[in-house]
């Protein structure tokens, strides 16, 4: 988007409360969504509950065509369409939510850093270990990605797709790099994480921010994963602040959902850490 | 006797079939051969030998079927009008540059005194003819490459393959054709194609990969094709500001689909015709052989057109369609069918009469719509005999409607919702053909019973196309 239409939808937004019908669009949870999308759809969902602000998730098969980035997940509010994380707290910021506005420029430039950090490093590894690593490519991402689709469709989605995230892959130099060094930088990104939480309940002392969501959204994702082998699951848990960092943050902000899920709610998420 | 050259008796150029332009428009007489008649109707004549000069790459089997009847021929008018067809026929195949036809007394040891010869002399195409374009719409340009391989391995085969490179999209498509030996008719065609298309009126773009292969074949006097598609079609939206009902509707499916269309066709002009009737039947259904649509879709078009005082034709059309979806996903807004605009409704703008959202057109699963058009030549005629034959002033009346159809209600209520709220408009205005593919139009037209939601075009409206109410 440009900066002037930024600017405009911003404007517009600003105009209009939180509307309690605000729709999350994410694939389909049982048979199609894969780790990095789900960790980025939690991503988001933890952050908009932070905020208070209530949506309902829905699941297409179509959500990244859907998507005006191609990237999920996107929330639909009122006529705008915003997807992916970044700019969804810009928009919720536009209408007046904010989580990082008691932070000094100094915090918020630590923050943003951290957040490029997982962005960089445990998204990354996350797509890479998606599509580059050939046996959970074969085994799990490539079925899962085309279950919509009918063949030969589903096939040519599904390499297409592949094909899209190795060039990526080459483009910042990780094409070259070994299972073994992924999960080494997983544990390194952890270990940084790790340091800067230390013993407080969130990044930022005692309130959330975008970074509790962001990381929270990655880590609780790849906990509850299973894929091929345990290993990137097994790198978290080294770092025991961490895993009590997931379980606070599912506690505070999802626990409701215990009950509403067995109301038939449409709020929900993936398998529970305890 | 002398030489008698068939070229002669042909009133008009003719061309290939494959360029799309065909002498029936004009009021073909017959040759004028009344003077001759006299003398040489009742004189007997035996046909010996059908010679074919100038062959190159032309297997002689196909050509036999097509000049069989000259030896049929009792007499010399008979022969030169058997030779005339056989020549038409031969033009037909597409393979030819050129055909003259050479008529002479036999000669040589084994000759009648009563015996022709008729010799074709012809010319072949090249192997590969070739054709560049360029072509602008609006806001966007682009390039168009034609390659055509006629007669690729000797009997009437062709291959063709088009590419077009705009600024925006790019499309190509391969295509293979062949007909039957001796039955030009009936034809095979196999076609590979990606084809890019933008909706502005739906804010939507499609993209269409697909292998189509069809059969056509004559039944008595209808034209039927049958033809399977397999077609892989994105949809996404063309802007960011696409309504929601449009986005929801984007990604990628796959279309498989059987489809079998009839055609009688007694006009003597697919454009402003002056006589006859056309009747279309088109019916698909997608599902059953893969894919993941699945609908029946069945539509129709009649027109009927007759010729009143001073060279007037009054016309009238109508055209129907209904989508029944199969199972319990609705129906693609890439299936459905769109109405309004210069070609159909007039007086409403491109495909924007019927549901829509934020805008957005999205297409009926049902639709109706007729017209009735008295065609006249201009007025006071001027150009006439020449350029001025090209133009036509009509008036107009055309109605239609557009819904979807809920299908628990039965067919009287869908019968109902149809007839209510009829958009329909009326006007004059004046008609160019161009060739005998396309034609144009400038209007001015006065909508009725506009309908909230739909678009209309009051006033003066251009329109261009191939296929008209």
């Amino acid at each position: 988007m440009s900066l002037a239409a930024e600017a405009f939808v911003s404007q517009i937004a600003a105009a209009e409360p939180w509307p309690q019908n605000a729709t999350l669009y994410q694939p389909l949870r049982e048979d199609q969504i894969l780790l990095s999308d789900c960790a980025s759809s939690l991503a988001v969902q933890a952050y908009l509950r932070m905020c208070g602000l209530p949506v309902r998730v829905c699941c297409r098969a179509n959500a990244e065509y859907m998507s005006p980035s191609g990237k999920v997940p996107f929330i639909h509010v009122g006529n705008q369409v915003v997807s992916e994380l970044g700019p969804i707290v810009q928009f919720t910021k536009a209408k007046g939510h904010s989580l990082s506005d008691g932070l000094d420029d100094v915090q918020r430039a630590e923050m943003k850093a951290y957040m490029e950090l997982v962005n960089n490093m445990l998204l990354t590894a996350e797509l890479y270990i998606q599509w580059c690593d050939d046996t959970t490519a074969s085994e799990i991402t490539r079925q899962r990605y085309s279950s919509p689709y009918s063949w030969p469709l589903n096939h040519i989605l599904a390499y297409q797709k592949q094909w899209e995230v190795r060039r990526k892959m080459n483009a910042i130099g990780w094409a070259g790099k070994g299972l073994e060094q992924v999960y080494e930088d997983v544990s390194q990104c952890c270990q940084a994480l790790s340091q800067r939480l230390g013993t407080q309940p969130f990044f930022f002392n005692k309130q959330p921010t975008e970074l509790d969501a962001l990381v929270f959204g990655h880590l609780f994702t790849i906990l509850t994963t299973r894929l091929t082998t345990d290993e990137l699951s097994e790198r978290i848990k080294s770092c025991s602040n961490l895993l009590s960092f997931c379980r606070r943050i599912e506690q505070t902000y999802f626990e409701e959902d215990k009950d509403s899920q067995s109301a038939g709610s449409q709020y929900s998420r993936g398998p529970s850490l305890f | 006797m002398g030489t008698v050259h068939a070229r002669s008796l042909d009133p008009l150029p003719m061309q290939g079939p494959e360029l799309g332009v065909q002498a029936d428009d004009m009021d073909l007489g017959e040759p004028e051969h009344e003077p001759q008649q006299e003398v040489l109707e009742n004189k007997d004549v035996v046909v010996q030998h059908v010679h074919i000069d100038g062959l190159g790459r032309t297997k002689e089997d196909i050509l036999t079927y097509e000049i069989a009847d000259v030896f049929q021929a009792k007499n010399l008018i008979d022969v030169m009008k058997k030779s005339h067809d056989a020549r038409q026929r031969l033009l037909r195949l597409g393979i030819f540059r050129q055909v003259e036809v050479v008529i002479d007394t036999s000669e040589g040891e084994d000759a009648l005194p009563n015996g022709l010869d008729v010799t074709f002399e012809v010319k072949e195409l090249r192997r590969l003819t070739g054709s560049y374009n360029t072509m602008v719409g609006n806001n966007e340009g682009s390039m168009v490459l034609g390659l055509k391989l006629p007669n690729i391995f000797g009997r009437a085969e062709k291959l063709t393959f088009q590419f077009s490179y705009g600024t925006k999209e790019t499309s190509y498509g391969l295509s293979f054709f062949k007909p039957q030996a001796g039955h030009f008719e009936r034809n095979f065609s196999v076609n590979i194609y990606k084809v890019t298309g933008q909706f502005p009126w739906s804010s939507l773009r499609e993209t269409d990969r697909g292998i189509s292969t069809e059969f056509s074949f004559p039944i008595w006097k209808t034209n039927h094709t049958v033809k399977w598609e397999g077609v892989w079609r994105e949809l996404s939206c063309l802007a960011r500001t696409a309504s929601f009902a449009v986005r929801e509707e984007s990604g990628h499916s796959l279309k498989s689909s059987l489809s079998h269309a009839m055609v009688i066709d007694t006009r003597n002009s697919a454009i402003l015709p002056k006589k006859g009737a056309l009747l279309k039947v088109n019916q698909e259904l997608a599902g059953y052989t893969g894919g993941d649509a699945s609908f029946l879709k069945e539509d129709f078009e009649i027109q009927v057109n007759r010729r009143l005082f001073w060279d007037s034709v009054l016309s009238a059309s109508l055209w129907g369609g209904m989508l029944l979806p199969i199972g319990d996903k609705p129906t693609s807004i890439a299936d459905r069918f769109y109405l309004g605009g210069p070609t159909s409704v007039r007086g409403f703008s491109m495909y924007s009469i019927g549901p829509q959202s934020e805008g957005d057109y999205l297409g009926g699963e049902a639709y109706w719509a007729g017209g009735i058009h008295l065609y006249t030549p201009l007025p006071f005629r001027p150009g006439r005999g020449g350029f001025g034959d090209l133009f036509r002033t009509h008036f107009f009346l055309n109605a239609g409607n557009l819904c979807n159809l809920n299908y628990g209600e039965g067919p009287r209520a869908h019968l109902s919702r149809l007839a209510e709220c009829i958009r329909w408009s009326y006007g004059a205005g004046i008609v160019l053909r161009l060739g005998n593919i396309a034609r144009l139009e400038l209007n001015y037209c006065i909508p009725m019973g506009v309908q909230s939601g739909d678009r209309i075009c009051d006033g003066v409206q251009f329109g261009a196309g191939i296929r008209f109410l």
